[in-house]
């Protein structure tokens, strides 16, 4: 039997790839990036919406560490409420018997101190606007002063529209603002965070099974080709047949990517459920097991989870599964090919050139359709174009596209069986092809063996 | 038993590496696979070993097909091969399971093999941190470890030191008492000389002698004539129509046609009354007979 054998090759090969120092540091590093990215995800944008709260002016903060603001109303438009309403949003308005200029000379020297002048813009005495200038100490922080000027701005802005006639409930009215939707006929609408997931899951999912396809494809040759050079694999053929050991070493590979990469999403998750209580991921907790009803935004993030997790069943999980399987089997068989093609070490990287073509030929194709398509951070119906929809059923590039629409249900099933299929029958093709030429070409010395040379092989056989 | 090797022919393209390859070891010891660089030696020993596929012709054990997987074999390359990162102990017990051996016995007979090769220490250390000796010594210990009946050992003693050289043999010797079948090719003929009864030199694939070596000289008769004097012999040479091959310090050699001719030289000297320090008739050796055959097809 020619494939007798593999289970110790299998055995020995992921043994010892998992004791090397190039993979245990390896997957520390990863996994403390992955642990950073989740906890940072979590956190970040709890951070960065803090920061923005303060200086939106609910906060304080940034205002108060203003430590006096001086108004010039050159126009009168400001009344007293106005002033005092500056006030009751935090600035610590101050008088001055200075003028503009001396207020000016005098900010150079003072510590965190702001002048704002309010004037008429006009031409041949027909007011066309008004200019809010601010004026502030050298020390003063850029978003306290940024506050103070759009604090300034607002009212001068609602002093204006009162002048002009309008109801404050009419100048609250015209605020509202004005959101647009596009949706293709038949399709559901789209909120704003389901749109994200549908453009940013099949990046992120291509990128990953491209790491884990190709890279530990690239491995498999590295390994065939050391056991090659280094003469080991005379003494294994002694043993065993040459397709035992590319099979036992394809899968052994294989199982470590599966499980490194198991390892490093569990870290991610752990690290993002530890700083839960910190961040975001808390509150979308919350936001999921609440029992009162949700508006607004949460009730658009629940929905879009809730959206995609749904599409992911036993039959989804078990597609995106075999999909792995067989584009790993794709591109490792090719790699194993390669690296049985080269008798030296130093040619390896020449010979692995037409197979990084290919992997990066198919993640391009399952990539830059979604990247081109950012049309559909607004519309769902959008997202998927023709030429996605083609590296769906391409053997080269669906392995990295085709798992992230079964995830987001952008294909029937029945596309989906076509593209699997479609799959494996390369994947057959490539296996008949390293059974044939596998074995001729695994003792062979000398100058690289090319594709073609290897398709004449198999034609000879 | 008996290992077979049937008119075997592999030919790449038009270039033929062996044609039609025959020989037969009945019994156990050391049989010999000579030939240049290039001969086609390699080829055969891997088509043995079914690391290759011949395009015709079979290569049976005990008069069934020979499936060098399938068959306790032990080999030891030309060009040898370690894992370089990997522990020895590890790469052994590797090795030897896929011979079929279990860990326990594996370990059982790895140490043997340690303590008889004097590499005990080495056996939790990396291969590339071994000299290119010990290296040896672990390939060997990977080949005799499963107790195979069938040892291949190409080129065994290369490279090695005199000392480590000397113990490979006393191996071998052992493996021989231990009624081993063992196929040797080697370009260090005093050494096959030492060890094998049976011999097939090859020369670009051809097979251009076979059969027991004693035969063999025997067949060649006693040619080879070595003389030493204390005076000029080379007009009694010359009367008795030799011409000297080889001057040496240690004397004049000759390819006699017969054991007659030398002997009138012998007369020759002796009547003249020349001191004689060395009069030596002889059989060729293995080495002379290799590149007589092996020299002369080149010339062709």
């Amino acid at each position: 039997m020619k494939t007798k054998g593999w289970k110790k090759v299998f055995g020995f090969t992921f043994v010892q790839y998992i004791k090397t120092k190039s993979f245990i540091v390896g997957t520390i590093v990863m996994c403390l990036i992955v642990a950073l990215l989740a906890a940072g995800a979590n956190i970040l944008p709890g951070l960065i919406s803090g920061e923005e709260e303060v200086i939106g002016g609910d906060s304080q903060t940034e205002a108060s560490t203003t430590n006096a603001v001086y108004i010039y109303d050159n126009c009168s438009i400001l009344l007293d409420e106005d002033i005092a309403a500056l006030e009751a949003m935090g600035l610590k308005i101050a008088q001055t018997e200075l003028s503009v200029d001396e207020m000016i000379d005098k900010l150079i020297n003072s510590e965190n101190e702001a002048m704002v002048a309010v004037s008429e813009l006009s031409s041949e005495g027909v007011v066309y606007g008004y200019n809010v200038k601010t004026y502030y100490s050298p020390d003063a922080e850029g978003k306290a002063v940024d506050y103070v000027t759009l604090s300034v701005q607002q009212l001068v802005n609602y002093r204006n529209m009162m002048n002009c006639g309008i109801s404050p409930e009419d100048y609250a009215a015209s605020q509202r603002y004005v959101t647009t939707s596009k949706i293709a006929a038949g399709n559901d609408e789209w909120n704003i965070f389901e749109s994200a997931i549908n453009y940013f899951v099949p990046i992120v999912v291509s990128l990953v099974l491209f790491l884990l396809i190709f890279v530990y494809g690239q491995t498999v040759a590295q390994s065939i080709a050391t056991e090659k050079t280094s003469r080991v694999m005379e003494l294994l053929l002694t043993s065993v047949r040459p397709l035992a050991v590319v099979i036992g070493k394809v899968l052994a590979m294989g199982l470590v990517s599966v499980l490194q990469f198991i390892l490093v999403i569990l870290v991610g998750v752990g690290a993002f459920v530890m700083t839960a209580p910190f961040g975001i991921g808390g509150e979308i907790m919350d936001m999921m097991n609440s029992a009162e009803p949700l508006i607004g935004e949460g009730a658009q993030i629940v929905e879009a989870i809730e959206n995609t997790v749904g599409n992911i069943g036993a039959i989804e999980i078990i597609l995106i599964l075999v999909m792995f399987i067989l584009g790993f089997l794709f591109f490792a068989l090719i790699a194993a090919l390669v690296g049985a093609s080269v008798s030296r070490m130093e040619d390896l990287t020449a010979a692995m050139q037409p197979y990084s073509i290919l992997g990066v030929v198919g993640l391009y194709l399952a990539y830059f359709p979604i990247i081109a398509n950012v049309d559909s951070m607004e519309t769902g119906a959008a997202a998927v174009n023709p030429v996605q929809i083609f590296s769906y059923f391409f053997p080269i590039s669906s392995p990295f596209a085709l798992p992230s629409a079964l995830l987001l249900g952008t294909m029937d099933m029945a596309q989906v069986v076509i593209a699997v299929l479609i799959l494996a029958v390369f994947v057959v093709l490539v296996a008949v092809l390293v059974a044939k030429v596998y074995e001729a070409i695994i003792l062979h010395n000398g100058n690289r063996i090319k594709f073609s040379d290897m398709i004449k092989m198999a034609g000879r056989k | 038993m008996a290992l077979k090797v049937d008119s075997i022919v592999k030919k790449y393209g038009e270039y033929t590496a062996v044609d039609s390859l025959s020989f037969e070891i009945t019994k156990p010891g050391v049989f010999a696979l000579l030939g240049t660089n290039g001969a086609g030696k390699t080829t055969s020993i891997r088509i043995i070993l079914g690391m290759l596929s011949a395009d015709s012709g079979s290569v049976s054990w005990n008069g069934k097909s020979f499936l060098a997987a399938e068959q306790p074999i032990g080999y030891l390359a030309e060009e040898r091969g370690l894992y370089p990162k990997y522990k020895i102990m590890d790469q052994l017990i590797y090795f030897c399971s896929l011979k079929g051996m279990k860990k326990q016995d594996a370990i059982k007979a790895l140490d043997y093999w340690f303590e008889r090769l004097n590499v005990t220490e080495y056996r939790d250390k990396r291969a590339e941190q071994l000299s290119k000796g010990n290296q040896q010594k672990i390939q060997l210990i990977a080949a005799l470890a499963p107790n195979p009946e069938l040892i291949i050992l190409d080129e065994p003693l290369s490279g090695l030191d005199p000392v480590n050289a000397e113990l490979f043999k006393t191996v071998i010797r052992e493996e021989i008492k231990k009624n081993k079948f063992i196929i040797m090719s080697s370009h260090q003929m005093p050494t096959i000389e030492e060890f094998c009864s049976d011999i097939v030199i090859m020369n670009k694939g051809k097979t251009v002698i076979n059969g027991n070596l004693n035969e063999i000289k025997k067949g060649y008769g006693r040619v080879k004539l070595t003389v030493k004097c204390e005076g000029d012999i080379t007009s009694l040479a010359d009367e008795c129509r030799l011409n000297a091959t080889e001057i040496t310090p240690n004397g004049i050699s000759y390819n006699v046609e017969s054991e007659q001719q030398a002997h009138s030289l012998l007369n020759k000297i002796m009547e003249k009354g020349i001191p004689l320090i060395r009069y030596e008739l002889r059989e060729p050796t293995l080495n002379e007979i290799f590149i007589e055959k092996v020299g002369a097809e080149n010339e062709n």
